[in-house]
């Protein structure tokens, strides 16, 4: 089977998916803060980046053991790929002042990752789906509340959403044309180098690659699909892996072994979840689930259950396929694989807790696909009762199909993590079910005018969940002064920010022992829900 | 036999539930939005309580969550143990101020009036006078540490508060018993703990000491139809699931009047001495709680003598 290419015009509308996309992500950063985990990631950006200028200028001191362990020992538990992507941009910033801040320096190269998925949505879509349903299955995933919050972020989830689609695609590719095997083999270390979700890909395409080769054998075919991938992976991945981590240049097979014990062994994060606040495994199996129907527009979700539906027979399983049945390299099997283990991997009783969506947000590309099949499905269906042939009614679906997306999206901006679906009653109807309200303290972002107005002199704040490095970034960027100093003694604050979230709520009653003061002087809230409540020294008012 | 036609004229309008489901996605939306109450709401109600609140009164908010909204407009009427949950002993009249149609108590109340989405609601309600509250009294007990020569006076001090976090336990009052300073944890006085279901507690913090008692004795002390002691780890700890009780013992003038056995996540636990025969008397009582090793046991409790009038 031969892929067609795509047409210039097609590569038109997915660049200009990527270049729209960027562009808005770029306007729309300056509203949320660095979150915990970017903190850290720029940090590691910024010891990175100057161990790469050290190797430019003085190669034989940089690759010493000393100077490597000195700028690679800082969060060592992420491999480098987007790290040192931070690192660039970061430096290009410093001598160029190309963006408008310091954090989005660091954030750019997680934003272009973005729009470079919905290009590869629509093109990907475009070969089995078609046009508008690649197009709307690429928007689709643009306006998932939750994938528009991660995409705007220094971090490592949607880069490597990006990477798992783009192995995905190269291996399918690749089944029909072993001159992909380089770009898979390439593609899947950069997911190495990126994050440990990738370590699933290998199993997904295994077990696809054995359900195709299991259909040409009984359909009698005489030309089988390459393994050429499988060896390629194997090989050219770890490489990646390691030439893109000076950490492991040394200590090699401990240090990555060590890399992967941290992962297996994760510390259990607290979660809420459906009223109990989750601390030690197992978390319920229907946690992805339910938050992915929580969080999810419910009409993109109806639309990629009918594109299951209507992709039922692609879906069938090999030993169905009769000698002489037409055969195909099953991208839909392959969207479903790559669709449901990242689901089911966090739903196992044994991984470690971890509950944010963003965790299986690879998932989601594949569930944007088949949202585009839905869609295709629905206004071929729509077109007999409608008796027409005229595209107008594919246009409105597409409008009123995306619409709540659309309309959740841009009311999720900037509390992206605390934003719920109408199905789970919205915000508040969220709290009402104990559901998780946020987490990484970034919401402190939406707290920087209050707090400057409040402290026009200056003084010291309690950052709860909001890391030093996080508000550091703040003041970087110029929406904090450098007078407002975050400190480590609550008592000793003028202010004390306290993150609701059931397991911060130690924290709340710290404060009121702080202060001998229960009575907050200004509760954030969204949609009614409290998400940061301040505290103020009575003695410094 | 289904037939194949209207099967396919069925599928034909799937595009209708698709649509419907959008609508209804963006109707909710929109409706979900405007319930939330707005600002003036909330100050119109919260004034209406204010007007008529007595000290003798207790707010509570429902939903729980939106405790942190009930406070910032009610707060300064709030004290430490008002704030915290527990029974309601000496509580004359119950406010709610609710939400979302969200309550607290299932009988109908005696007022209810609604401002915008925030609804007001008073129960009159009948509970145990309280006579002395133990925690309020910390500061006027005697503390000492039972050891092997005898007992260690605690002393009485006022230092800086330090800390904050996630996983730090309690904060410590400015003023308290310090028992060892080389034990930093091993103080006694009033503070608020989170309990095994993260609601805040009320208590006297008294960290055993390991197998050797650290003991409170309150001199005087009122006396009428029981002595409640309600106690627990930090959640942190409760949370472990270890081995190692907590024994808390009340003594009336020097004699076992009851014990509390405190275990691992038996959450805030409940301990009930009939003094109905020291009624209208005045005693000394004597808290002392030990534990076979002091690791991890963050205890605090809290605890009043009362007089039965109604509702526990």
């Amino acid at each position: 089977m031969t892929v067609r290419r795509l047409t210039s015009s097609e590569q038109l509308i997915g660049a200009a998916l990527c270049v729209g996309y960027v562009m808005m992500l770029v306007w729309t950063a300056p509203d949320l803060a660095m979150s915990r985990d970017e903190s850290f990631y720029a940090h590691a950006a910024k010891e990175y980046g100057g161990w790469v200028v050290e190797l430019l200028k003085n190669p034989s001191s940089a690759l010493t053991r000393e100077q490597i362990d000195r700028a690679w020992d800082y969060n060592w538990e992420h491999p480098a790929w987007m790290k040192l992507t931070f690192a660039w941009a970061w430096l290009v910033h410093q001598k160029l002042g190309l963006f408008s801040s310091e954090s989005l320096a660091f954030r750019f190269p997680g934003m272009l990752t973005a729009g470079l998925l919905l290009w590869l949505i629509y093109a990907w879509g475009a070969v089995i789906i078609g046009r508008t349903g690649a197009l709307f299955g690429a928007l689709a995933f643009a306006t998932l509340p939750r994938v528009f919050y991660h995409s705007h972020l220094a971090a490592f989830d949607v880069p490597i959403a990006f990477l798992i689609t783009l192995t995905a695609y190269a291996y399918w590719r690749t089944l029909s044309d072993s001159k992909w095997a380089l770009l898979t083999g390439l593609a899947f270390g950069l997911a190495l180098a990126t994050k440990h979700n990738s370590w699933i890909l290998p199993g997904i395409f295994l077990i696809h690659y054995l359900w195709v080769r299991r259909q040409y054998a009984l359909a009698d075919r005489l030309d089988r699909p390459t393994l050429a991938w499988l060896p390629s992976m194997l090989v050219i991945g770890p490489i990646v892996l390691i030439a893109t981590w000076p950490w492991v240049w040394h200590h090699t097979a401990s240090r990555l072994l060590a890399y992967a014990q941290f992962h297996l062994s994760h510390v259990h994060y607290t979660y809420e979840y459906l009223g109990v606040s989750y601390f030690e495994p197992p978390l319920p199996i229907s946690v992805p689930f339910i938050m992915t129907l929580f969080t999810v527009p419910l009409t993109i979700l109806v639309l990629a259950l009918i594109g299951l539906v209507h992709r039922r027979a692609a879906l069938a399983p090999p030993w169905r396929t009769r000698r002489g049945d037409p055969t195909d390299t099953r991208a839909d099997v392959l969207w479903l694989g790559c669709l449901a283990a990242p689901l089911l991997a966090i739903a196992l009783p044994s991984s470690p807790i971890f509950g944010g969506t963003k965790h299986w947000i690879t998932a989601y590309p594949f569930l944007a696909l088949f949202a585009g099949w839905g869609f295709v499905a629905v206004t071929d269906l729509a077109r007999g009762p409608l008796s027409t042939e005229r595209r107008w009614p594919a246009w409105t679906f597409a409008a009123l199909f995306l619409a709540p997306g659309l309309v959740q999206t841009t009311h999720s901006h900037p509390f992206g993590l605390s934003h719920y679906t109408p199905i789970a009653g919205g915000v508040a109807g969220a709290a009402d079910l104990g559901m998780n309200r946020q987490f990484w303290g970034f919401t402190t972002g939406s707290l920087a005018d209050w707090i400057v107005e409040t402290l026009p002199d200056g003084g010291t704040v309690w950052t709860c969940d909001t890391t030093w490095g996080a508000w550091r970034m703040m003041q970087a960027d110029r929406r904090l002064p450098s007078n407002i100093r975050p400190v480590r003694s609550m008592a000793e604050a003028d202010l004390v920010l306290v993150h609701h979230e059931p397991h911060f709520n130690e924290v709340d009653f710290q404060a009121w022992m702080a202060f001998d003061d229960v009575q907050p002087v200004h509760v954030l809230t969204y949609d009614g829900v409290p998400i940061i409540s301040v505290y103020q020294n009575r003695r410094k008012r | 036999m289904a037939d194949p036609g209207r099967k396919s004229s069925l599928a034909a309008w799937v595009w209708v539930l698709v649509a419907c489901v959008a609508v209804f996605e963006l109707v909710a939306d929109t409706v979900i939005r405007a319930r939330v109450p707005t600002d003036a709401s909330w100050e119109d109600a919260t004034a209406f309580v204010r007007e008529r609140f007595e000290p003798t009164d207790r707010v509570v908010a429902a939903p729980r969550w939106i405790d942190p909204l009930v406070r910032s407009y009610l707060g300064d009427l709030f004290s430490l143990s008002s704030a915290s949950v527990g029974d309601l002993a000496g509580v004359r009249r119950v406010w709610e101020v609710g939400i979302r149609g969200a309550t607290s108590r299932r009988e109908p109340p005696a007022l209810e009036e609604s401002f915008g989405g925030v609804r007001v609601r008073m129960w009159p309600v009948t509970t145990d006078e309280v006579l002395f509250d133990f925690v309020e009294g910390i500061g006027r007990a005697k503390v000492d540490l039972l050891t092997e020569r005898g007992a260690q006076p605690c002393p009485w001090i006022h230092a800086k508060v330090e800390g904050g976090g996630l996983g730090h336990g309690p904060l410590p009052p400015p003023d308290r018993f310090v028992c060892d300073p080389g034990r930093p944890w091993l103080w006694v006085g009033p503070t608020v703990v989170a309990d095994l279901d993260l609601q805040p507690r009320r208590c006297v913090w008294q960290h055993p000491a390991g197998r050797e008692p650290v003991r409170a004795t309150f001199r005087d002390v009122p006396l009428g139809d029981k002595l409640v002691v309600q106690g627990g780890l930090d959640y942190n700890n409760e949370r472990t699931a270890g081995n190692i009780a907590v024994r808390l013992r009340v003594f009336i003038d020097g004699r076992l009047a009851g014990e509390m056995r405190h275990q691992d996540r038996d959450g805030w636990s409940r301990l009930e001495i009939d003094t109905a025969r020291l009624n209208g008397s005045v005693r000394q009582v004597r808290i002392e709680t030990i534990a076979a090793k002091s690791h991890g046991r963050t205890f605090c409790w809290s605890a009043s003598t009362r007089r039965a009038q109604g509702e526990p």
